[in-house]
């Protein structure tokens, strides 16, 4: 071994690792693309022959109804999230060393819990009984339900996936150097005129990828809904869910898995193509 | 830094804060109040919760004999798979390196609910019973990404003139790679390991599909217990996660820059 050099040192290296994921997961997601085109059977799991039944099910108007869902839930979760985490995102870049170390360990701190725990605090805080509704008690308001909603979906999937928009943002923000916010606002531009000019467009990259985190985390989740949620409203991935495990249909499962896959990447797809063409120098603004 | 910032930034940063944490103040207070029905906030302190805890055998199979098990092998193998990843990576030049690294990262895009689907699937055909080795394999493929990245900071970080001395001196390649190399990078070794244990520990999307009923993970375990309406002993539960996993957080942030991580 010592003597002669083994030439491709970097394949053996790299090689466990990659053998692992073609294993793990290039062939599982390959089998389930070819079960995805075999028919359901209850007694075989599949039959042998060829079709695209299961996608042709698959848009039938209940499943068209729960994408719908899905996206739309998806996508006000994402708003928020930009909402409340460019301010944050701006606080921490420009936040004194000490002061960014501590906010970066209360942003992931809680990012590494697991996200059942950090449900369950949120169920006894929307609960019947629970914090929100003391306190509109105390007030002499009228308790409301929000425990088992769309909102405390919502509610959920902001706080869960909150770090993946403010980590990007702040990266980007990070990059633009303070002399521009002074020399916008030297220039006479008050705080939310410079916000607006200058750390915006210079951040968008940052916005886009945590837009893109969000969103599709947002669209695959099944923890959040299946904790939050109302029964009778629910989201694409309870469904792959209990096609998996309660009803066996794999084969529609494994259709469904696919179609969230194609459709989260074509969002991906269109979010990137935009912001080539936004960022794109055409002129001045 | 003597520019006025608006004082209406605050109340958003105010409000992510108390969303992320207020959920685990929550939890934690919940564990040691006294009422069986998760009141908040709690009207006296008890430790029941812990003890019913360690007296339930289903919670101390789930977090010691499941979760803390797969937990640590995951992070063991994965710091193995990772570094020398890693290693082949930077330290390499060859054709299609970029895309390898590219396909290295892929599992932190993929679904984690998809991924245990298929996963489960591709066991059922094989006809692979639940185990916690059906878990380990799922975990290390998302844990090993976060030893990749941490490893290979370290590694760009690193004058390699260092190892080249080294093999000057005498050394082989293996050895200065062990007596120079491994040595210095200790602490993002350390946090990789540490951050693919708590991926591990931490992961309920994977482990749904992967636990079997002997292979329940603490995660997977908590789900159900709040579905079935549990009592805090859920909290007492999720308080020991909690307390685990921020002393490991903090590990990481002392000796690795904590936001190369995520």
């Amino acid at each position: 071994m010592e003597g002669q050099k083994a030439r491709p040192i970097w394949a053996v290296l790299t090689g466990p690792y990659a053998l692992f994921l073609v294993l793990l997961l290039i062939v599982p997601f390959g089998s389930m693309a070819v079960l995805s085109l075999h028919p359901y059977s209850p007694t075989k799991i599949a039959l042998p022959e060829l079709t695209f039944d299961n996608y042709r099910q698959i848009a039938a108007l209940y499943y068209v109804r729960l994408f719908g869902r899905t996206l739309q839930l998806s996508l006000v979760s994402t708003v928020i999230c930009v909402v409340f985490g460019y301010p944050l995102a701006y606080v921490l870049a420009r936040a004194r060393p000490r002061m960014q170390t501590l906010g970066l360990f209360l942003l992931i701190m809680p990012l590494m819990v697991s996200t059942v725990i950090r449900l369950f605090g949120w169920i006894v805080i929307l609960g019947r009984k629970g914090l929100i509704n003391q306190a509109l008690v105390a007030l002499g308001l009228d308790p409301v339900k929000l425990l088992y909603t769309d909102t405390a979906v919502v509610i959920g999937l902001v706080n869960i996936f909150m770090p993946f928009m403010v980590l990007p943002l702040m990266a980007a923000i990070e990059r633009i150097p303070p002399s521009l916010e002074e020399a916008a606002q030297n220039l006479g531009a008050n705080w939310y005129q410079m916000f607006a000019k200058t750390i915006i467009p210079l951040s968008l990259p940052g916005l886009v990828s945590g837009c893109l985190l969000v969103y599709s985390l947002s669209l695959s989740a099944f923890v959040t809904p299946a904790l939050l949620g109302s029964p009778r409203a629910r989201m694409v991935g309870q469904q792959i869910y209990d096609e998996v495990l309660v009803s066996f249909n794999w084969p529609i499962a494994s259709a469904l898995a696919l179609a969230l896959v194609l459709l989260t990447a074509g969002v991906m797809f269109f979010a990137l193509l935009a912001t080539r063409r936004a960022t794109q120098p055409k002129g001045a603004r | 830094m003597s520019r006025r910032r608006p004082w209406l930034l605050l109340p958003f940063v105010g409000a992510v804060y108390i969303g992320l944490l207020a959920p685990l103040v929550v939890v934690v207070a919940v564990s040691f109040g006294p009422s069986p029905n998760f009141d908040f906030p709690p009207h006296g302190f008890t430790l029941d919760w812990f003890a019913a805890f360690f007296a339930s055998s289903a919670y101390v199979s789930a977090f010691f004999r499941v979760s803390l098990v797969v937990g640590l092998i995951a992070g063991v193998l994965a710091t193995l798979l990772g570094t020398a990843a890693a290693v082949g990576l930077v330290r390499f030049r060859f054709f299609g390196r970029e895309a390898l690294e590219t396909f290295f990262l892929t599992p932190l895009l993929v679904p984690e609910i998809l991924l245990g689907a298929a996963l489960y699937l591709f066991y059922a055909r094989l006809r692979m019973p639940a185990s916690i080795w059906t878990l380990l394999w799922g975990h290390l493929i998302i844990c090993t990404p976060y030893v990749i990245r941490s490893v290979t900071a370290g590694l760009v970080g690193m004058d390699p003139r260092l190892e080249e001395a080294a093999m000057s001196l005498g050394a082989n390649r293996i050895q200065a790679f062990f007596k120079v190399t491994l040595p210095l990078l200790r602490s993002s070794l350390l946090s990789g390991a540490i951050f693919a244990f708590i991926i591990s520990f931490s992961d309920i999307n994977l482990a749904l599909f992967l636990s079997g009923p002997q292979s329940t993970s603490l995660p997977v375990h908590l789900f159900s217990q709040i579905q079935w309406q549990g009592d805090p002993t859920i909290a007492a539960a999720s308080t020991l996660q909690i307390v685990i996993i921020g002393l490991l957080i903090l590990i990481v942030q002392r000796v690795f820059r904590l936001r190369l991580m995520v």
